[in-house]
């Protein structure tokens, strides 16, 4: 794809137009490239990712923002675009600022991997594929290993009529590997995901003894019982930690919800809400997490915003025009899922710091309840305060012991409940952040990371 | 003109320009989105046209004893964008391997399809002022409504020009609109002090009816009203009623995965003639439901649409193959070759993504049940579910749960208090002679109501999983 940076002319000569109509205008370019590969037992499938490109243009129309789109960025296609957002201004020109802060940051940041995918190219992604499907398939009752290997270069350029002009290129890597076990007609899986923002180095996981285990446990999990049902003590491991970090607190403090009136949390902004061992934080800044930025989309730098510190709830994550409601700076978390969709307050990296208990040490304190494992999915439930997680698979705890094996489990609860029984936090030794999707509702999808280590408290669970 | 019949589609210049070898196909797109979000009733932004025009070509290549195949998806339509496009095709189609023994693209003379069941052609028209038109029509009943408000939404339409071209000679077109409608409702007030309540509705519709729109709206209101004075549910294996709009978030994407192609190649796809659900219950996957959001006369690879036996009386019958599974099988495709199936980015662009194999719309016909009043006198003692947080539903090994966002607890055949909170869950299909939820089926409801992807009646389950207090 074309570098982003050649279209900068007609860009600023689109901002110049719309200048003259209103005070303040932004463009967002975005162009990818990329590839992948997927193989499972019959089938190997090369893919590139789409030659794709395009801008978002957003005017302040004086009390609402009017916004246009297109894939064609040619003088041509972006005169249509300036031609229907000046169609959609009022006849006068807008001379009120729009609300918040307008960035004025000027900046380029490409992401510089130790290992650039260039080094593994399609063939060794290919071998690398093969290599984890061997591996897999060695184990007895798996019938299927399905591996997912790919990686992605986004450009995007911000430019606003008030001196920003940000170029970011941010190169994602990521592998997922699913081991399909059949016995008797009876199907299970299990699975491995890790990725971040880097090079070949984000798919040094993908070694023979965590295909071996990934397997082992799909195969396992063909006798596993069905899990305990009811409230219990609970053990979230790192990545079911990130998710409850990611649907409790993301998307509680997206101030975007605050201004709606639609966040269980907005009212209790400085209260205690949890013990001391418990900080969580979103962090686009955070080196090569998934949900990791160089800017947003409004031109502001990725950055660490603390939500809760030692279990105070101390901050929310802004956009320009919740900053302004709220007498807040904007986090640099506003994002766009691609050009076509609107700007929102999202989450980038969010996690739960480590704290200073061993899992050995948790176990022991949880004595009875259950272990969930491999986080498969979270949805929150901002006015209502309540969240669902969904996990693979689990293990009983008995005595301070893991024990029997348990299948497929859906985590329910208040937040606020949850976070007053948190009874410790494991450190920095489990410590992980994995990658994932997020929308905001149903749509607008966009990569975020979520981690921790492993975190114990109660809550209700069941099959899933 | 009308809008599906403009001259000289994407995908026909597109095809015109390629110059490579048969087999190869192109689908292309011409979207113009238009978006209304509003906070209350104050409109935040308008949004649109947002345009994007794009297309991606698929060619197929042997490969040893299988086929090669290989996609490339592009927004240059350039002479020299083309070329690339095709020449990164190629590149992957020569590392790609799928067992089919040969794939059959479709044929057909230059025609237009049939988009009258799929085409707002008001919305089309004007789509700004008939968005507003009916956004003030969902809005207006909130006037009458006591201490429950319209917290924030959307409404977002999408007008999209469909072309289809391939190396047999197929050229042909067809113009749909979709619209997704979100809406929050906030209840609140009162002299209990209780934290306000919130009913979340997600709706993705072909047309657009203001005279309708606010229809559901006091429904919709008191479920809000009621999620702030419910408990959790009790614990235990319990009859469980799921409306339609539940059902559409579980059984479509395990049944499309289970009943088709994609499970026969790894071995996991029920045996024709099995029970696989209660007696009684029929299951079809069709294209063709007037104004379902996955229908269309032709699937995204240009197979024509139709409907196919996937239960019948509870014993499973045809399975779902897109031309690739269909190679594989040496049967005949379904019209189930989809685009833009898998939870990601840009899923509404389907030019962007090859075709997968998935369901198109799942049927099942009314049953003998009775009214709603009358599947909770049969449950006797148990729980509604009204909507579920998110059923996730895993199609390998058929399992699904959720948190209950809002139901109702049964008591003695009658609808009782509101439950929130506590899971439910269960096993969609299981081995013949294992409970599962399919299996489990006690009632069928004598009316359908057609959600995304499923047109259903009610159904109850006996029993299923709850957790709860």
């Amino acid at each position: 794809m074309s570098d982003l940076r050649d279209f900068e002319g007609e860009i600023d000569r689109l901002l110049t137009r719309l200048e003259k109509r209103s005070a303040y205008a932004d463009i967002m370019a975005q162009s990818a490239q990329g590839q992948s590969v997927r193989m499972d037992r019959q089938s190997t499938r090369p893919a590139s990712e789409p030659r794709f490109q395009g801008a978002a243009v957003r005017v302040w129309a004086g009390t609402k923002w009017v916004e246009a789109a297109t894939s064609d960025l040619s003088p041509a296609g972006l005169e249509v675009v300036a031609d229907s957002l000046e169609g959609a201004l009022e006849s006068d020109a807008v001379r009120s600022e729009p609300p918040g802060p307008s960035s004025t940051t000027a900046a380029t940041s490409l992401t510089d991997p130790p290992h650039p995918v260039s080094e593994l190219g399609v063939e060794g992604m290919l071998k690398l594929a093969r290599d984890v499907r061997g591996w897999v398939t060695q184990v007895p009752s798996i019938r299927d290993a399905i591996v997912n290997l790919a990686w992605t270069d986004e450009q995007r350029l911000f430019v606003n009529t008030v001196g920003a002009r940000c170029y970011q290129s941010v190169m994602r890597v990521r592998g997922t590997v699913a081991a399909v076990a059949v016995e008797n007609g009876k199907v299970e899986f299990d699975f491995l995901s890790e990725g971040g923002v880097g090079g070949v180095e984000q798919l040094d996981f993908l070694t023979e003894p965590h295909a071996k285990e990934i397997a082992e446990s799909a195969r396992e999990l063909l006798a596993a019982s069905t899990p305990p049902t009811g409230e219990m003590t609970v053990l979230l491991d790192p990545g079911v930690a990130g998710i409850f970090a990611h649907e409790s607190f993301g998307h509680g403090t997206e101030a975007d919800q605050f201004v709606r009136d639609r966040s269980y949390l907005k009212p209790i902004l400085g209260e205690v809400l949890g013990p001391e061992s418990l900080t969580i934080v979103d962090n686009g800044a955070y080196p090569g997490g998934w949900g990791t930025i160089y800017y947003d989309d409004e031109g502001n730098l990725g950055q660490r915003t603390v939500l809760v510190d030692k279990g105070r709830f101390v901050g929310a994550l802004h956009d320009r025009e919740t900053a302004a409601a709220l007498h807040a700076k904007p986090t640099g978390n506003t994002r766009r899922a691609d050009f076509v969709s609107r700007p929102f307050v999202r989450m980038t990296n969010t996690y739960v710091e480590p704290g200073d208990w061993s899992k050995e040490e948790l176990l022991k304190e949880a004595k009875n309840g259950v272990l969930l494992e491999h986080a498969t999915s979270g949805i929150e439930d901002p006015l209502g305060g309540q969240m669902q997680l969904k996990v693979k698979k689990g293990h009983r705890i008995e005595n301070g012991e893991v024990t029997g094996l348990v299948t497929s489990m859906a985590l329910s609860g208040r937040v606020l409940d949850f976070l007053r029984a948190i009874r410790g936090v494991s450190d920095q030794s489990d410590f992980i952040i994995s990658p994932g999707f997020c929308g905001k509702g149903h749509s607008d999808i966009l990569p975020a990371g979520t981690g921790g280590p492993y975190l114990l408290s109660t809550a209700v669970v069941g099959p899933a | 003109m009308t809008p599906d019949t403009a001259p000289n589609p994407l995908a026909h210049r597109v095809a015109e320009a390629i110059r490579t070898p048969a087999p190869w196909e192109v689908f292309a797109e011409r979207l113009r989105r238009y978006e209304i979000h509003f906070n209350g009733r104050v409109v935040e932004v308008l949004r649109g046209p947002l345009v994007v025009e794009g297309y991606g070509v698929r060619l197929f290549r042997p490969n040893g004893e299988a086929i090669g195949t290989g996609f490339q998806a592009s927004t240059d339509s350039t002479p020299s964008g083309i070329a690339q496009v095709v020449s990164d095709a190629e590149a992957i189609a020569a590392r790609s391997t799928f067992p089919a023994k040969a794939v059959n693209l479709p044929s057909g003379a230059a025609a237009k399809a049939d988009s009258s069941q799929i085409l707002d052609t008001k919305l089309w028209a004007a789509p700004i002022p008939r968005m507003e038109e009916y956004l003030q029509q969902l809005l207006a009943p909130f006037d009458r409504l006591k201490d429950v408000v319209p917290s924030f939404g959307s409404t977002r339409a999408t007008l999209t020009e469909t072309s289809l071209a391939n190396s047999s000679g197929l050229r042909t077109q067809y113009a749909h609109t979709t619209i997704t409608i979100e809406l929050a409702l906030k209840a609140f007030g009162g002299a209990e002090g209780a934290p306000p309540g919130e009913y979340w509705v997600n709706d993705q519709v072909r047309r657009l009816d203001p005279a309708h729109a606010g229809d559901r709206v006091a429904d919709w209101a008191q479920f809000a009203q009621d999620a702030r004075r419910a408990k959790a549910p009790p614990t235990g294996e319990l009859p469980v009623v799921l409306p339609a709009e539940v059902l559409a978030t579980i059984l479509p994407s395990v049944m499309g995965f289970r009943f088709s192609g994609l499970s026969r190649l790894r071995q996991i796809a029920p045996e024709a003639g099995s029970a696989v659900a209660a007696p009684g219950l029929t299951v079809y996957d069709d294209g063709t439901i007037p104004w379902a959001p996955n229908s269309a006369p032709y699937d995204d690879e240009g197979t024509a649409t139709g409907r196919r036996t996937l239960v019948k009386d509870g014993a499973a019958s045809e399975l779902l193959y897109d031309l690739l599974h269909a190679g594989a099988f040496s049967s005949r495709p379904t019209g189930n070759g989809l685009r833009g199936l898998t939870f990601g980015t840009r899923d509404w662009m389907r030019f962007a993504h090859d075709p997968g194999l998935g369901p198109t719309t799942l049927d099942v016909p009314a049953g003998s049940g009775g009214s709603d009043a009358e599947l909770a006198e049969v449950a006797g003692d148990g729980i509604w579910v009204q909507q579920l947080g998110w059923a996730s539903p895993d199609g390998l090994s058929g399992a699904f749960g959720g948190e209950v966002r809002i139901g109702y607890r049964i008591r003695g055949g009658k609808l009782a208090e509101p439950v929130r909170g506590g899971t439910v869950g269960g096993v969609v299909l299981a081995p013949p002679g294992t409970p599962s939820m399919l299996s489990s089926v006690a009632a069928l409801g004598s009316k359908v109501e057609l959600c995304d992807s499923l047109r259903s009646p009610t159904m109850l389950v006996k029993p299923l999983t709850v957790a709860g207090a």
